[in-house]
């Protein structure tokens, strides 16, 4: 680039003796402005420690302040929708765990609702209360395991420990339900993989007493963390994004509802009976860190909430009743969309399928990739020092952002 | 419903008189201090002790040699084309097809376990699965055998049928095995046996329906609904189509 070249004044003729004059000084002035000699590129790549996965973030910095953003992912590519094209319809559950792993049942939840609205099946009604429990746990563990990320990166260190530490109950629940921690493959196609009345696992006696302890021990973490003003006063007032550009920007989740969008998939598009439970839908509008922090955690005390009445609803409707559907093999052709609330947003499902036992294309709409692209406008003005803590709080996930 | 903790920090709870100094945060730690100390460890010595998992835990599969017909459902089914079937001599000697699975490819999801049509494969908690060479991850249908295999480990698949749901009787269910059949399109089928040699419990018997224009007997196949477990064996070894899975919904 001729136009961007710099003429270095002679520095040693300068050192010599040589006379400054006021053009060379305005000349280079004007030159190294053209060439934002100021401002310096950082990356901040797939091997920092605040990059939760494998993504690079470069930030364009002015002295000590944050002037421009630039995601890069794609390090995770697998070539997921391609994937799914060349396997029958089961055989794609397992895969849609691997989607994301911490929101692997939201996922899988997600396809084989969207093959079941392809065939016009209503499924039965115990299997859709199963559903929403093992959503909602799959949201608490990956709340807390987002609340252990933050916990390391504001320094917080015990906050990771606890966190992971209730999370495990919620992993447990996960095994008694499944029989798997993380890639759970629970929900299919016309219902859900097996029974929760098993006497060998005892899946609803653990579930109320997961439920009861995590009721106390969700305030030993609020206390840790809203009571000490180290880590508040970095949340509090920064990554402010207004309402409107939120919106704009296509921001979903807990993100979204912090900056005051009143809009929950779970309550005003419900799917599979949540319009049947009672909950709320925590709403701030504040838009900044803090807000988003304060939406997940009370999510998380709703989650609990929501738990209590499926599993009662699950008693009540009994051992016998139908829990899963069996299906034609075979979708017939057509177009169909399905959206659900994630943990970190709204994903999205389209499928087109021509007849055959597998999808003609299978699309995914990832939340984290519409939230991560929005960085920009959440790290503009900030600090340096605050980049892990506003990224944190998007939730980075690569495997469903990459696909 | 209320939001508990939205209500109570809205204002930030930091600045609250209440904390009372640093009275407050001493309190809660003497308490989490005497909690700790009384309490056990939420962690274990791992390789001395193991935490207690469930029957339905999915660790690596695990086979029962002689209940297993050697169907290749679980084959069929494995999302990571990690089993193979393999010809191993059983326990008189006679040369039978059985699943071999490298543990390698595996990605735990216990689908050959639950489209099992015999319950011959299972789910097993054996989880330590680390080996010094690749070849020694490949698990033989010998290896696979898991001896304390209990009720709970078995995945049974059990669906309720549609017309059952819609028609108000929905506490019924039926294994698919057990209801789908094969259906022969007769127009297209040219007496070639492969199906009755592909079949894996002998359920197809070739019956004659008549002469040709050439004088030689028309052979179709015959299903015996009792002893046919769905594998689609046969369909797919039709050279012509002739057979497909008719399902009942």
């Amino acid at each position: 680039m001729a136009q961007n070249e710099c003429q270095i004044p002679d520095t040693i003729a300068i050192a010599q003796g040589a006379e400054v004059t006021k053009e060379m000084v305005d000349q280079y002035n004007a030159q190294s402005g053209q060439m934002d000699m100021d401002k310096m590129w950082i990356i901040m790549g797939p091997q920092h420690p605040f990059s939760h996965g494998l993504w690079t973030l470069k930030i364009c910095a002015d002295g000590e302040i944050v002037t421009d953003a630039d995601p890069i992912v794609g390090y995770l590519h697998r070539g997921w929708e391609k994937e799914a094209e060349n396997r029958t319809y089961p055989k794609i559950i397992p895969m849609a765990d691997r989607l994301c792993y911490a929101a692997s049942m939201t996922y899988t939840h997600l396809f084989c609702m969207t093959c079941e609205k392809a065939l016009g099946i209503e499924v039965p009604e115990k299997a859709k209360y199963i559903r929403i429990v093992a959503d909602e746990i799959n949201r608490l563990q990956s709340h807390l395991m987002w609340l252990a990320a933050v916990g390391t990166d504001l320094g917080n260190y015990t906050a990771f420990l606890w966190a992971s530490r209730e999370r495990e109950y919620w992993m447990d629940m996960n095994i008694r339900l499944c029989g798997a921690r993380l890639t759970t493959n629970y929900p299919r196609i016309g219902g859900v993989r097996n029974d929760v009345f098993d006497e060998s696992t005892r899946f609803l006696r653990d579930l109320y007493r997961c439920c009861d302890h995590f009721d106390k021990s969700i305030w030993e973490l609020i206390n840790l963390i809203d009571n000490n003003s180290t880590f508040t006063s970095r949340m509090i007032g920064n990554g402010i994004i207004s309402r409107e550009r939120c919106a704009n920007l296509g921001i979903t989740g807990p993100a979204a509802r912090g900056t005051g969008i009143d809009y929950d998939i779970r309550r005003d598009d419900p799917y599979d009976n949540y319009d049947k439970v009672d909950f709320e839908v925590p709403v701030l509008t504040t838009g900044d860190s803090y807000a988003r922090y304060m939406v997940r955690m009370e999510e998380m005390i709703q989650s609990v909430k929501i738990i209590r009445q499926a599993a009662k609803k699950i008693e009540a409707l009994g051992e016998k009743a139908p829990y899963r559907l069996k299906v034609p093999s075979k979708i017939p052709a057509g177009r169909t969309f399905c959206k659900l609330e994630d943990p970190r947003g709204e994903s999205m499902m389209y499928l087109v399928s021509d007849g055959s036992d597998q999808p003609y294309r299978l699309k995914v709409r990832s939340p984290i990739f519409v939230n991560v692209s929005s960085s920009k406008d959440l790290l503009e003005g900030c600090r340096i020092a605050d980049v892990p803590v506003i990224m944190a709080m998007i939730d980075m996930c690569l495997g469903e952002t990459d696909r | 419903m209320t939001m508990e903790y939205l209500e109570k920090y809205r204002d930030g709870r930091h600045k609250c008189w209440k904390d009372l100094w640093i009275v407050r945060p001493i309190w809660t730690a003497t308490k989490l201090l005497i909690r700790t100390t009384v309490h056990r460890p939420v962690t274990v010595l791992y390789p001395y002790e193991a935490l207690w998992n469930p029957d339905n835990y999915r660790g690596r599969p695990g086979l029962d040699f002689n209940k297993c017909v050697g169907c290749g459902m679980c084959a069929r089914m494995c999302p990571c084309a990690a089993i193979i079937l393999v010809e191993t001599p059983d326990d008189e000697g006679n040369p039978v097809m059985r699943p071999q699975i490298n543990m390698g490819r595996c990605s735990f999801c216990a689908y050959c376990a639950e489209y099992c049509p015999l319950d011959a494969m299972t789910v097993t908690p054996i989880v330590e699965l680390a080996e010094y060479t690749r070849a020694d991850l490949i698990y033989g249908p010998r290896r696979l055998a898991y001896e304390h295999t209990t009720e709970g480990m078995k995945v049974i698949l059990e669906e309720t049928l549609l017309s059952d749901y819609n028609s108000g009787n929905g506490e019924k269910r039926v294994s698919p095995f057990k209801v789908d059949r094969p259906e022969l399109d007769g127009n297209k089928c040219i007496s070639c046996k492969k199906c009755a040699k592909a079949c894996p419990v002998d359920a197809i018997k070739m019956v004659e329906h008549g002469v040709n224009a050439k004088g030689r007997p028309i052979l179709w196949p015959e299903i015996n609904d009792e002893t046919c477990i769905c594998c689609s064996n046969c369909v797919d070894d039709c050279p012509k189509d002739a057979l497909h899975i008719k399902e009942v919904l």
